[in-house]
């Protein structure tokens, strides 16, 4: 095999681990501060999607318009959910909100069926981003690229975010020991919300860069949630380290079985979990009795 | 006290009126049948969830291969319906073993994420091994033979074949909840540190739950597939396992009843909609978040609080 086809095969990996490490990241932060395993987070993604597509060909707005509105208008369904539904539950034991995020995966998911069909919707890569560019080494679409860059800069910022901000102290505090962070309070009832916003956000933002390489239709989300459990469970529940390499391993695994060995394409990220599990039981950076 | 026992007998009574009449109840006699199938899985699934407070998202792997397992059996092995019963349950406890050795190392929410992820690994599993499970099209002409001198083809003959299998689950299942072993993984439910400190070895414990329950599901899901004379792929995926959930929330978790009150419900009331709108999920999901906002203890718990306190 050609070293330049595999390694366009390498940066196709490294795009999909992109849109993992985006999802897993707001889960791995929904669930380090609050507790909650989001299974909603898949349909979040799909909506923002959905609200792309919605935006481009309706409301005729540009690719980066998209890129800014939608994953707000996803944040700020996810927060409605938050403080009607899910806050409600925070005190009980930890499988009511999964239970409650289930149930609200398949209204949402069926809810977007009814409205724009079955079927899916195309979408395509904006005017700008078309076409290759040279690397030197090799020609690549412009459109992969910039999802590399989009979330190297994103995953940066949200780094920064968490180790500067007030936030983010709150969120590092929440995911050390959540009662200590609980005792000491601040407004800790808003800050719960806008964190999940924050994770719905963020999943509404891989919706939306994946919504040029992937057709649009409402089992997309349901596909890929499972896939980034295996993500979290892999890197490490509540670590943000963890997230990212897992993603990014996940997505190599995927691209490169599809080359090597497709009929294994879809079972053996799960054969690796296997393998973590039985080596490192708490994944890459999880921690001893953390929300169990 | 006499009250209780009063109502314990009258339960009875009507329950066993209705199990007997149920064919004659319902739109059609398979759908019974269906009822009973799911009911069954329920009890399996209230042992691990209700009373060992383990929730497995992944049930519907177990459900799927009893159903595969016996009816490849039934296909190419035998046509002894037992024996392909067993096969079905044999399979299911051969893969609950491993999948429950590791998932029952996470607790909590990490177990519920983890048995998801190992469900969907035997999904496509056989989703892939077309030429043994026929992929999507789903395992096809599966027979249903007869049972000695009883000819099990008639489906109301074959209702009363699965009630007969429903009593003897639903005696196991309240002999183990009442057996010291059940009530160790209930002490376990209630406090882990507690019940090592003791002696009790909780992963031990939960794991025998998880193939307990597992062996339920497949016994659920050989009789299913011999129903159908059909075993779709679906039996093995996120929906049933949801159901599956949803049926003994509903029901009320730990009460053995009420889980086989939710799953005969649930298949009831799924059938009457299908048949209506397609719009079945959106309904599941308005009762799982309805049943989890409001009344979070399930039907018979509330009931019991209601009128018979």
């Amino acid at each position: 095999m050609e070293p330049v086809f595999l390694f366009s095969q390498f940066f196709n990996g490294l795009v999909l681990g992109c849109i993992y490490v985006l999802l897993s990241l707001g889960l791995t932060v929904v669930f380090g501060t609050l507790g909650v395993v989001n299974f909603a987070h898949g349909a979040l993604y799909m909506l923002g999607a959905y609200a792309a597509y919605t935006v481009a060909t309706h409301l005729q707005l540009n690719f980066l318009a998209c890129l800014i509105l939608c994953p707000v208008i996803v944040a700020v369904i996810g927060m409605v959910l938050e403080k009607l539904l899910i806050s409600k539950l925070y005190k009980l034991p930890h499988y009511y909100n999964l239970l409650l995020t289930f149930g609200l995966m398949f209204i949402i998911q069926d809810a977007i069926k009814i409205f724009f069909g079955p079927e899916g919707e195309p979408f395509n890569i904006p005017d700008l981003l078309q076409g290759a560019i040279n690397l030197g080494f090799m020609y690549y679409p412009k459109y992969r690229l910039f999802i590399l860059i989009v979330t190297a800069m994103l995953s940066g910022g949200l780094w920064l975010f968490i180790e500067k901000t007030r936030l983010g102290a709150i969120i590092r505090a929440g995911t050390d020991n959540a009662e200590m962070a609980d005792a000491l309070g601040t407004n800790i009832s808003w800050t719960f919300t806008l964190i999940f916003g924050l994770g719905a956000g963020l999943s509404g933002l891989a919706g939306v860069l994946a919504a040029p390489i992937q057709n649009v239709q409402p089992a997309m989300g349901m596909d890929i949630l499972v896939q980034t459990f295996v993500v979290v469970i892999i890197g490490g529940m509540g670590s943000i380290g963890g997230s990212i390499l897992a993603g990014l391993v996940i997505g190599q695994i995927l691209t490169f079985s599809i080359v090597f060995w497709p009929p294994g394409s879809t079972t053996l990220i799960y054969a690796f979990m296997a393998l973590v599990l039985v080596t490192r039981p708490r994944g890459f950076f999880g921690r001893v009795s953390f929300f169990e | 006290m006499q009250l209780k026992a009063r109502h314990k007998i009258a339960g009875i009574i009507v329950g066993a009126v209705f199990l007997l009449a149920a064919p004659y109840l319902v739109p059609y006699q398979a759908l019974a049948t269906q009822m009973l199938i799911f009911a069954i899985f329920a009890i399996g699934f209230d042992i691990l969830f209700g009373y060992t407070g383990l929730l497995s998202f992944g049930h519907a792997a177990f459900f799927g291969l009893g159903a595969y397992g016996t009816g490849l059996s039934l296909l190419h092995l035998t046509s002894s319906v037992p024996l392909a019963l067993g096969m079905g349950i044999l399979l299911a406890v051969a893969v609950a073993i491993p999948m429950g050795f590791l998932s029952t190392q996470r607790h909590g929410i990490y177990f519920a994420m983890v048995t998801l992820a190992f469900a969907q690994l035997i999904y496509f599993i056989a989703f892939q091994w077309r030429s043994l499970t026929g992929g999507d099209d789903g395992l096809q002409g599966v027979p249903r033979p007869s049972l000695g001198p009883v000819d099990l083809s008639s489906d109301l003959v074959y209702y009363y074949f699965v009630l007969l299998m429903f009593i003897l689950a639903l005696v196991l299942g309240v002999r183990i909840i009442r057996s010291p072993f059940g009530k160790a993984l209930q002490a376990m439910r209630e406090n882990t540190d507690r019940a090592m400190s003791v002696g009790y070895d909780p992963r031990k414990y939960k794991l025998i739950s998880f193939v307990i329950s597992a062996g339920f599901a497949a016994l659920a899901g050989g009789l299913y597939a011999m129903l159908q004379n059909f075993v779709p792929l679906f039996s093995l995926g996120l929906d049933i396992s949801g159901e599956i959930v949803l049926m003994t929330l509903v029901g009320g978790m730990g009460t053995i009843y009420g889980p086989v009150i939710g799953a005969m419900s649930i298949v009831y009331v799924k059938d009457l909609l299908s048949s209506q709108t397609d719009i079945w999920p959106l309904i599941m999901g308005v009762l799982y978040v309805g049943s989890v906002m409001t009344f979070r203890r399930g039907v018979v718990k509330e009931l019991k609080e209601r009128f018979f306190k």
